[in-house]
């Protein structure tokens, strides 16, 4: 096995003369990435795209309306997982804007760390309704099929807001204008959904595609393989993570995905619906639906119901359409300690893994 | 969400196994390695409490190196 330094001399040696962008899917590389330095380490001519890696940023707004709604108004507990709590939804500043507001109001929210937790969390609520609110995708959701197929107690129910992230690649190649030229894809994804479901970019698309781990070597690598492809004109997935991507993926895991989940037309916030991209429960699990059982708390008219926050460039980022420096609001009226946008938020959101690599400034 | 962690099992009882990193010991889920023979001693990448493949220990170090170098991972 080849170190990171032995690829990037590789890298060096390509004759690379015109620019080249390369898009991740993968908060998890992202933040790789961003620790290791690999934008200043690899030539000018190589940009390296944060794209829609993060399933906290595009979470619909609608969704985490309804989460905190259920949590102020229903005689529930509410978990989700923690990146959850600080996301803001579109209301005016007098009304509560977060989960983690709710909490402090008084709402019995909880973050959790895995779906066990919301199963011990219900076994241990004497009856009372215990709502889990799942964000997440492939690689998390897989997780949250095996909850389900092992059986849960009646008094836990899900708001499922499940997305494949396949469905939003192929959306940024089918428009008319990719912000990219090729495709590092999501390790841990293929590894419960299999690489093959990453062939698409290079059979119907022609783009040049790599699946990577998450080590800078595992990036680098992959990184190595796209630009060959692009300067040789030759395309091909190249897994550069075999250790744990393996063929079919978890086939039991996708099975169980099946079984207890269905795809559906979904929204993104911010960018819109998106086809077949997300996850719901199967009707099997109607009593566990947690959309079918509460009422739907939605204001008419909402302003900005769905959208990202006034002002802030999140769905851009995420389209890989702009850097998080880009954004009017990064560093600015947006940072960790007070985020306006999802992408500041989460720890697998681009504007916050860019600040906490250290870049501070616009 | 996605960065998976690797850790060695210590122990299993049913589908919930005793897995520990650098001293750390946790319960993850064995439900989705069912059909895989996973034994005491293995290592897994553990995803939201559920473990989602076997790995090599080279892999495992690998990736507990570049965890250590992370600030808040």
């Amino acid at each position: 096995m080849q170190t990171a330094k032995q690829w990037l001399d590789k890298i060096w040696q390509l004759p690379l003369s015109a620019p080249i962008r390369i898009m991740n899917v993968c908060g998890g590389h992202e933040r790789s990435i961003a620790m290791a330095g690999l934008r200043d380490a690899l030539p000018d001519s190589i940009d390296l795209i944060p794209g829609p890696g993060c399933p906290v940023c595009i979470c619909p707004e609608q969704d985490i309306y309804q989460a905190i709604q259920l949590a102020l108004h229903e005689d529930v507990t509410l978990v989700t997982f923690g990146d959850m709590l600080r996301v803001p939804v579109n209301v005016s500043r007098q009304n509560i804007r977060s989960l983690e507001q709710a909490k402090a109001a008084g709402a019995d929210i909880r973050p959790i760390a895995s779906p066990r937790e919301a199963v011990a969390i219900a076994r241990a609520a004497g009856g009372k309704k215990v709502v889990f609110f799942v964000a997440g995708f492939e690689t998390t959701c897989a997780p949250v099929a095996g909850m389900l197929a092992e059986g849960i107690p009646d008094n836990l129910s899900l708001l499922m807001s499940g997305r494949l992230t396949w469905p939003a690649v192929a959306m940024l190649l089918d428009s008319a204008q990719p912000a990219f030229d090729a495709l590092i894809a999501p390790g841990h994804v293929a590894t419960v959904m299999g690489p093959e479901q990453w062939q698409f970019v290079v059979d119907r698309h022609g783009f040049p595609a790599a699946i990577a781990g998450f080590t800078p070597d595992s990036l680098l690598q992959a990184m190595y393989s796209v630009l060959r492809q692009h300067l040789e004109h030759k395309r091909f997935l190249d897994n550069c993570y075999t250790q744990v991507v393996k063929s079919g993926g978890n086939a039991l895991a996708r099975h169980l995905l099946d079984d207890t989940l269905k795809v559906v037309d979904a929204p993104w916030r911010g960018i819109g619906v998106i086809p077949a991209s997300g996850l719901e429960l199967q009707p099997a699990y109607a009593e566990h639906n947690a959309r079918l059982h509460f009422p739907r708390h939605e204001e008419q008219a909402r302003r900005f119901a769905g959208a990202m926050p006034p002002g802030c460039d999140c769905a851009k980022v995420v389209l890989g359409n702009i850097k998080p420096v880009q954004c009017r609001l990064y560093g600015e009226a947006c940072t960790p300690r007070s985020p306006v946008g999802p992408c500041m938020v989460s720890d697998e959101g681009a504007c916050r893994i860019w600040w906490a690599s250290g870049i501070k400034e616009r | 969400m996605c960065l998976a962690i690797p850790m060695q099992i210590a122990s299993i009882s049913g589908h919930t196994a005793r897995c520990a990193i650098k001293g750390v010991e946790r319960d993850a889920s064995l439900f989705l390695l069912q059909d895989e023979t996973v034994k005491v001693g293995d290592y897994v990448l553990i995803h939201v409490g559920y473990a989602i493949q076997i790995i090599s220990e080279q892999q495992a170090h690998s990736t507990w190196d570049l965890l250590d170098q992370m600030p808040d991972a």
